[in-house]
C-alpha cells in the first residue's frame, strides 16, 4: 500500500471546466466540454445530473471516471423494473432481528424476574422492543450508504428510466434535501459531503418533470468524428493513426444510416482492438466485411450494409 | 445582468421551453458561476439548467442564439413584439409614429373610444406637422425621447414600486396599470398637458397633441406588461381563476405553454355557442307547418289532418371567408380564430381559410384534416416569413375565391393592417364588401393605434361594414356569436 498517494483535490481538479476535462481526461475518459462543464457545475451547485442520451455514449462511464478521478467511492444503483424501497434505500435485517428475539426468549425468565404484573411485564418488554429497530438492525442500500458516506461519494442511479414511475417519488425527496426519513429511527442527512449524484436514462420512458427540474440535464449524443477519434487514441493506443480515422469514418457512416441499431462508442473501441488483433494497417472491404459483426449485432442490419459495403467504404475513405 | 438572464427566460418561455421557478433560481446560480464574459461557456452551461428535452434544447440553442446575439438591451427590443423592424422609428410600436395630421381617432362600432378623443382629434387635425415645443415634466421628456429600453426599464421599475408581483385577480389589471403610471410620474405629466393645453401657440400645441398621443400608447404598453407579468405567476393558481383570465388577455400575452388551456376553452366556447345557436333554429323550425302540403297528404284520409306537415326551412348555406394574417404576432390570433370556426362545423360547415403574410393561399382542407398546430406551422411555412402585403393579398383572392362572394357571404378579415407603407388596394377591398352580406374586419391592436405609422386600418375601415378590436377570447367569442346570429 503506498499511503502517501496525495489524495487529489477536488477544489483544484474542479476549479475550471478546463480543468476537469482534462483531468477526465487522464482518467481516458475523452469528453466534449458540454460534458465537463455538466461535472463541473454538478459540483459547485450540489445538483444532480441526469445523464440522457442512446445507449454506448458513456454515460454510465462517465460516473465511474468522475468517481475515480475524485478518488470517491462510488455507490452504483442499478434500476430495474420493480425495485423498491428495500433494495434502493435500506432494509431491515430480519435474520438478525430473529436471532436476537430467540436470545430474547431464553432469557425472558431473567428479564421478567421480579415484574409484577402483566403491565410492568409488558412495560420491561418493550424497552427491548427498540432495540430491533435501531441502526443496529438496519441494512442500508445504495441510497442510504451514500448520504451516510463521510468523505462523500459518487452515487450513480443507473438508467433510471427501467424503474417505476412510483421510485420517482422516492428519488424527489433524497435529491432535493440529500436526506432521508426513517420512520422508526428519523431523519438521516447527508453530512458535510454531498454526494455528486449521476443519474442515467435510455429514454424508454420520459423521466417525469419534477424529477427533471431538481437535476441538470445533460444529453450526449454521439461524438463527432474527432472526440471520437480521440477517444480511441485513449483506449487503443497502438492503433496505426490512418486506420484509426477510417474505422472512425466508416462507423460515422454507418451511424447515418438506418439501421436498428447503430454502432455505439464501444463497438468502435472494439472493431479498434479487433483490426489491431488482425494486424491491418489499412480499412478495406473484405475487412471490413469479416469483422462487421463486431460493430453491428443484427442480422439484418449486416446484411443491409453489406450490400451497400462499396458505397459506404468509399464515402467513409473519403471522408477519413 | 440579471434582467437580461430573466427576460432570456421569459423567451425561452414563449418559445415552449418550460422553465420553472426553481431553474430560474438555478440558472441565476449558473451564471454567476460561470460568468458573463465566455460567451460560449454561458451558453453551456445554461444549456444544462434549462432545457430538459431534446426539443427543448433545440429552442434553447435557437433563443441563446438570438437573444444574446448583441448587447443586453436587444432583449428589452426583443420583448416588445414589435412588428416594424425595418423602421428607423425609435418608439415602440404602440407609440406609433405617424405624421400627426394623418392621424385619426375611435369612431366606429368597436367600443372603447374615449370621450376625449374628438377633441383631440380635432385638434391634431388643426395642426400641421411643424416645430415642437420641449416637453418639460420627466416623463414627458422620456416619452418625447423615444428610447424604448429606457422605457421599458422605468416600467419595470415603477412595476417593483408599486410590488406589482402581489397583483392577485384579474379585475386588478387597471389598479395596477394606473398604480404603475403614477408611479412614472403621471401626475406631473398631467399638470403639464393642462398647461399646454391651455396655451395657444402652434409647437406647445403640437406638443400637447403628441404628448396625448404617446400617454395613451404608454397606457397600452403597461397594460401589456401587467399582463404578461400576471400569467407569469399564475402557474399556480387554480384553474377556474386562469380560465377567466385565459379568456380575457390578449391572446398575444399568453405564453404557449398556456395554448394547451386555450384549445380546451375554446373548445368548451364553441359547444356553447353551438347548441345554443342550434336551439335557436329549431324553435324557428318547429313552429311552421306547411299547409298546403298538409291538405295534399291528407287527403285520403278524407281531409282528416292525420299527418303533420312541417315547412322545411330552405337553407340558406350561409358561407364564411376567412382571410387571416399569419405574420409576425398575428399568428396566435389565427391560430385561435381559426381553431374557434372549425370547431364550430355543426353550425358554420361551410368557411373557408385564407392565409397570408406576403402571398394569400387557401388553407381550408389544411385545417379540416391536420391537427391543428400542424395546420398552423404548414400554414406558416407556406405563408409566413414575407414582408406582410395587404395589396396583394386581396389580389390573390380576388383571383381565388373574389367570382364565389355574393349575398350569403360573409367575409372576415383578421389582421393588423400593417401594410408596411405597399400599395393597400382598398378599390379590391370595396368590391368585396359590395358583392357580400357582410364584410367585417377584427383588429387585435387598440384603437388608437389604427391608422398610426404604417397602419392602413382607418382606410379600410371606411371599406366594410364592421370593424372590431379582437384581441382576446372573449372578443373572439362576442364576434362568432354575432356572426351565427346573423347568417341564421
Ligand atoms: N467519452 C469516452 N471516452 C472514453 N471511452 C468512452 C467514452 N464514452 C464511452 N466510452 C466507452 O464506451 C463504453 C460504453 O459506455 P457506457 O457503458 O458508459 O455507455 P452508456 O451510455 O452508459 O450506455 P447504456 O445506455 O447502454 O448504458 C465504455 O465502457 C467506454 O469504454
Ligand atoms: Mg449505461
Amino acid at each position: 500500500m503506498n499511503e502517501a498517494a496525495p489524495r487529489p483535490d477536488p477544489a483544484k481538479l474542479i476549479a475550471s471546466v478546463d480543468s476537469v476535462r482534462a483531468a477526465l481526461q487522464t482518467e481516458r475518459y475523452i469528453c466534449s466540454s458540454q460534458i465537463a462543464t455538466a461535472v463541473y457545475l454538478a459540483w459547485h451547485l450540489g445538483k444532480p445530473i441526469l445523464v440522457e442520451g442512446p445507449p454506448g455514449v458513456g454515460k454510465t462511464e462517465l460516473a465511474k471516471t468522475t468517481a475515480r478521478m475524485l478518488d470517491l467511492p462510488l455507490i452504483r444503483l442499478q434500476c430495474y423494473e420493480g425495485l423498491d424501497e428495500a433494495k434502493a434505500l435500506y432494509e431491515w435485517k430480519y435474520g438478525k432481528q430473529l436471532l436476537y428475539i430467540q436470545v430474547l426468549k431464553e432469557q425472558l425468565g431473567e428479564i421478567l424476574q421480579g415484574a409484577v404484573g402483566l403491565k410492568a411485564s409488558v412495560s420491561r418488554l418493550h424497552e427491548f422492543g427498540d432495540i430491533f429497530f435501531s441502526e443496529e438492525f438496519l441494512e442500508p442500500r445504495p441510497l442510504l450508504r451514500a448520504l451516510r458516506e463521510e468523505g462523500g461519494s459518487v452515487l450513480l442511479i443507473d438508467e433510471v428510466d427501467k424503474a417505476d414511475q412510483e421510485f420517482e417519488s422516492l428519488l424527489l425527496e433524497m435529491l432535493s434535501d440529500f436526506q432521508v426519513s426513517i420512520p422508526e429511527i428519523g431523519t438521516i442527512k447527508a453530512g458535510a459531503h454531498k454526494p455528486l449524484v449521476f443519474l442515467t436514462s435510455n429514454n424508454t420512458r420520459e423521466i417525469s418533470d419534477a424529477l427533471k427540474r431538481r437535476c441538470l440535464h445533460l444529453y450526449i449524443p454521439f461524438p463527432e468524428a474527432k472526440l471520437e477519434q480521440e477517444i480511441i487514441r485513449a483506449r487503443v493506443p497502438d492503433i496505426p493513426e490512418e486506420l484509426r480515422r477510417q474505422l472512425v469514418a466508416f462507423v460515422q457512416e454507418l451511424r447515418e444510416l438506418d439501421l436498428k441499431k447503430v454502432p455505439a462508442i464501444s463497438e468502435t473501441i472494439d472493431w479498434a482492438r479487433t483490426l489491431m488483433l488482425l494486424h491491418s494497417e489499412a480499412l478495406e472491404a473484405d475487412l471490413i466485411k469479416d469483422t462487421l459483426n463486431v460493430i453491428l449485432k443484427f442480422q439484418d442490419d449486416i446484411e443491409t450494409v453489406e450490400a451497400e459495403l462499396y458505397s459506404i467504404t468509399g464515402r467513409a475513405l473519403k471522408r477519413g | 445582468m440579471e434582467r437580461t438572464l430573466a427576460n432570456f427566460i421569459r423567451a425561452l418561455r414563449m418559445a415552449d421551453v418550460r422553465v420553472s421557478t426553481s431553474e430560474t433560481l438555478d440558472a441565476f446560480r449558473t451564471a454567476e458561476i460561470t460568468g458573463w464574459r465566455d460567451r460560449t461557456a454561458l451558453k453551456e452551461a445554461l444549456a444544462l439548467t434549462l432545457p430538459k428535452t431534446a426539443d427543448e434544447k433545440d429552442a434553447y440553442d435557437a433563443c441563446f442564439e438570438q437573444f444574446f446575439r448583441f448587447d443586453d438591451f436587444r432583449s428589452e427590443a426583443a420583448e416588445a413584439d414589435s412588428q416594424q423592424d425595418e423602421s428607423e422609428q425609435e418608439s415602440s410600436p404602440q407609440s406609433g409614429d405617424g405624421e400627426p395630421g394623418a392621424e385619426g381617432q375611435a369612431q366606429g362600432d368597436g367600443g372603447g373610444g374615449q370621450s376625449s378623443g374628438s377633441d383631440v382629434e380635432e385638434l391634431e387635425e388643426l395642426i400641421q406637422p411643424g416645430e415642437m415645443s420641449e416637453a418639460r415634466s420627466e416623463l414627458g421628456q422620456m416619452l418625447m425621447g423615444g428610447d424604448a429600453s429606457q422605457l421599458s426599464l422605468a416600467i419595470a421599475n415603477a412595476a417593483r414600486e408599486t410590488k406589482l408581483e402581489e397583483i392577485k385577480v384579474f379585475t386588478q389589471k387597471g389598479l395596477f396599470t394606473r398604480r404603475i403610471m403614477e408611479a412614472m410620474g403621471l401626475a406631473e405629466l398631467q399638470q403639464e398637458l393642462e398647461e399646454l393645453g391651455a396655451s395657444n401657440t402652434l409647437p406647445e400645441q403640437r406638443l400637447n397633441a403628441e404628448l396625448r398621443r404617446r400617454r395613451d400608447g404608454l397606457r397600452e404598453q403597461i397594460r401589456d406588461y401587467v399582463e404578461r407579468q400576471f400569467l407569469l405567476h399564475a402557474d399556480a393558481r387554480g384553474d377556474r381563476l386562469r380560465e377567466e383570465m385565459l379568456r380575457k388577455v390578449k391572446l398575444s400575452n399568453v405564453e404557449v405553454r398556456n395554448f394547451r388551456h386555450l384549445r380546451m376553452l375554446v373548445q368548451k366556447m364553441a359547444k356553447q355557442l353551438a347548441t345554443a345557436h342550434s336551439r335557436r333554429r329549431k324553435v324557428t323550425k318547429r313552429g311552421q307547418l306547411n299547409v298546403p302540403k298538409m291538405l295534399r297528404r291528407n287527403m285520403r284520409h278524407g281531409g282528416e289532418m292525420v299527418e303533420l306537415a312541417w315547412k322545411s326551412t330552405k337553407i340558406d348555406r350561409p358561407k364564411v371567408y376567412a382571410i387571416c394574417d399569419v405574420s409576425g404576432s398575428m399568428t396566435t390570433y389565427a391560430r385561435f380564430m381559426l381553431m374557434l370556426l372549425y370547431s364550430l362545423e355543426e353550425v358554420l360547415p361551410n368557411v373557408r381559410a385564407f392565409a397570408f403574410s406576403s402571398d394569400l393561399g387557401e388553407v381550408t382542407d389544411l385545417f379540416r384534416r391536420e391537427d391543428i398546430d400542424d395546420a398552423i406551422a404548414m400554414t406558416l411555412k407556406d405563408f409566413g416569413g414575407g414582408s406582410t402585403d395587404y395589396g396583394q393579398a386581396f389580389e390573390d383572392f380576388e383571383r381565388l375565391a373574389g367570382r364565389d362572394l355574393d349575398h350569403r357571404s360573409t367575409l372576415i378579415i383578421l389582421g393588423d393592417a400593417r401594410n408596411n407603407y405597399g400599395q393597400a388596394q382598398t378599390e379590391l377591398l370595396r368590391g368585396f364588401r359590395d358583392r357580400s352580406k357582410r364584410v367585417i374586419w377584427l383588429n387585435p391592436e387598440p384603437e388608437m393605434a389604427w391608422g398610426s405609422g404604417d397602419s392602413e386600418m382607418r382606410r379600410y375601415q371606411a371599406h366594410v361594414h364592421q370593424a372590431n378590436v379582437c384581441n382576446s377570447l372573449v372578443h373572439l367569442e362576442r364576434v362568432v356569436s354575432g356572426l351565427l346570429r346573423a347568417v341564421s
